[in-house]
């Protein structure tokens, strides 16, 4: 069986690599993709779309569809994670600690029901004391990282960067924050009704957008169209609209990298977890 | 001017060199996890630190709000790698502790 798998993997590898000896070579001046389109995009993009990132503006304004779709991918993504780990069953085994006394308690009987508040508070069951030099570095760094995830959505367009790349520095700072103190801390502050309505309204932003276009009289995700919305700058709206749906990737972005991280770390029951 | 900013460009630059290849050597041959540890945290955080100098003190050759911008952005990477890198050493160490690995002693080495 292993000795098929080989002959296997080598020859779809031997294929792919006998593939690619039709492909242009790297760099080749004279290959479909620089003769036509690249010098289209570079002589136009400034003039066009007066954003100075081509990258941004290919991927954003020229190949709109594409990013959309990516997004909604991403989505996606965070939906099968919720759908597949997401463990509403009670649990069996439950720890709690009476405050006034330090007692704890190990309660087996799912219908006992004990309210965490004033006397009683949840452990885990591999809980470990939080240490103090993460807790505190990392209650000093997360406000930082999350700036600059911010930058990094707003300046799409000016330098490299934007709402995939931000979303993914914002959501990991959440997820530094569930590390460093623990899950609980992390869900009380964003909850998960915070990250599911987060986590579809970046799609929403990128698709209405587009929608927007449409009623303003163009085709979906024609920015130019959004003009008359901007008096004041209706030179830029280009810009403007790649801004919107980067904003728009940044929060889907965001929302569905915390959602995979704390169903696979939980197992589903968004209690605790590393 | 330029020849004395050059000087101390290049002096910083060194250093730093210098504490890097000391961290890369010592995560290579010291005993054990922790001990390894030891060079990869603190040798790399002033080599940081050495080689960001240099390159602000290079940045002097045009003085400009701009270049005095992009220092102050250099130095801010590595006051945040000084808070980072010292913190991600610390909490390997102390998962290192908690799973219950035993640091290395000379005494250890003889029994095995």
């Amino acid at each position: 069986m292993k000795f098929l798998g080989f002959v296997i993997v080598c020859l779809t590898g031997g294929l792919l690599l006998y593939g690619t000896m039709d492909l242009p070579d790297w760099g080749d001046p004279a290959s479909p993709a620089s003769t036509h389109l690249s010098d289209y995009y570079i002589e136009h993009i400034l003039e066009e779309t007066r954003v100075p990132n081509l990258v941004t503006a290919v991927l954003a304004d020229y190949r709109g569809y594409d990013t959309m779709f990516e997004t909604a991918v991403v989505f996606c993504a965070g939906l099968a994670c919720f759908l597949l780990l997401r463990d509403f069953r009670p649990k069996k085994d439950r720890y709690f600690r009476h405050i006034p006394t330090g007692v704890m308690l190990h309660v087996k009987n799912p219908e006992i029901r004990i309210i965490p508040g004033n006397e009683f508070e949840h452990m885990d069951r591999e809980w470990v004391p939080s240490d103090r030099i993460i807790k505190t570095v990392c209650r000093i760094l997360i406000p930082f990282i999350q700036i600059y995830a911010l930058y990094v959505v707003a300046h799409g367009d000016f330098s490299p960067g934007g709402g995939f790349q931000g979303g993914v520095i914002f959501g990991s700072s959440l997820i530094l924050m569930a590390i460093s103190y623990n899950l609980k801390t992390l869900m009380k502050r964003v909850t998960e009704k915070f990250l599911s309505i987060f986590a579809a309204t970046g799609v929403l932003i990128y698709v209405g957008l587009g929608v927007l276009a449409m009623i303003m009289g163009g085709r979906f995700l024609d920015y130019g169209m959004l003009a008359p919305l901007v008096p004041w700058d209706p030179g830029h709206i280009r810009a403007l609209g790649m801004l919107g749906v980067e904003i728009g990737v940044g929060i889907a972005v965001m929302a569905v990298m915390v959602i995979i991280y704390v169903n696979i770390v939980s197992e589903g029951r968004h209690d605790e977890g590393l | 001017m330029h020849i004395i900013i050059n000087i101390f460009a290049g002096a910083f630059l060194l250093m730093g060199l210098v504490f890097f290849l000391g961290g890369a050597v010592g995560i290579m041959r010291m005993p054990d996890f922790y001990s390894r540890l030891h060079p990869a945290g603190k040798l790399d955080t002033l080599g940081i630190f050495a080689m960001v100098a240099g390159l602000v003190i290079y940045n002097f050759h045009h003085l400009s709000v701009a270049m005095v911008l992009l220092s102050i952005k250099m130095f801010l990477i590595v006051f945040f790698v000084f808070l980072a890198s010292p913190t991600a050493t610390h909490s390997i160490v102390d998962a290192g502790m908690r799973a219950g690995l035993r640091p290395w002693t000379r005494k250890k080495e003889k029994e095995s």
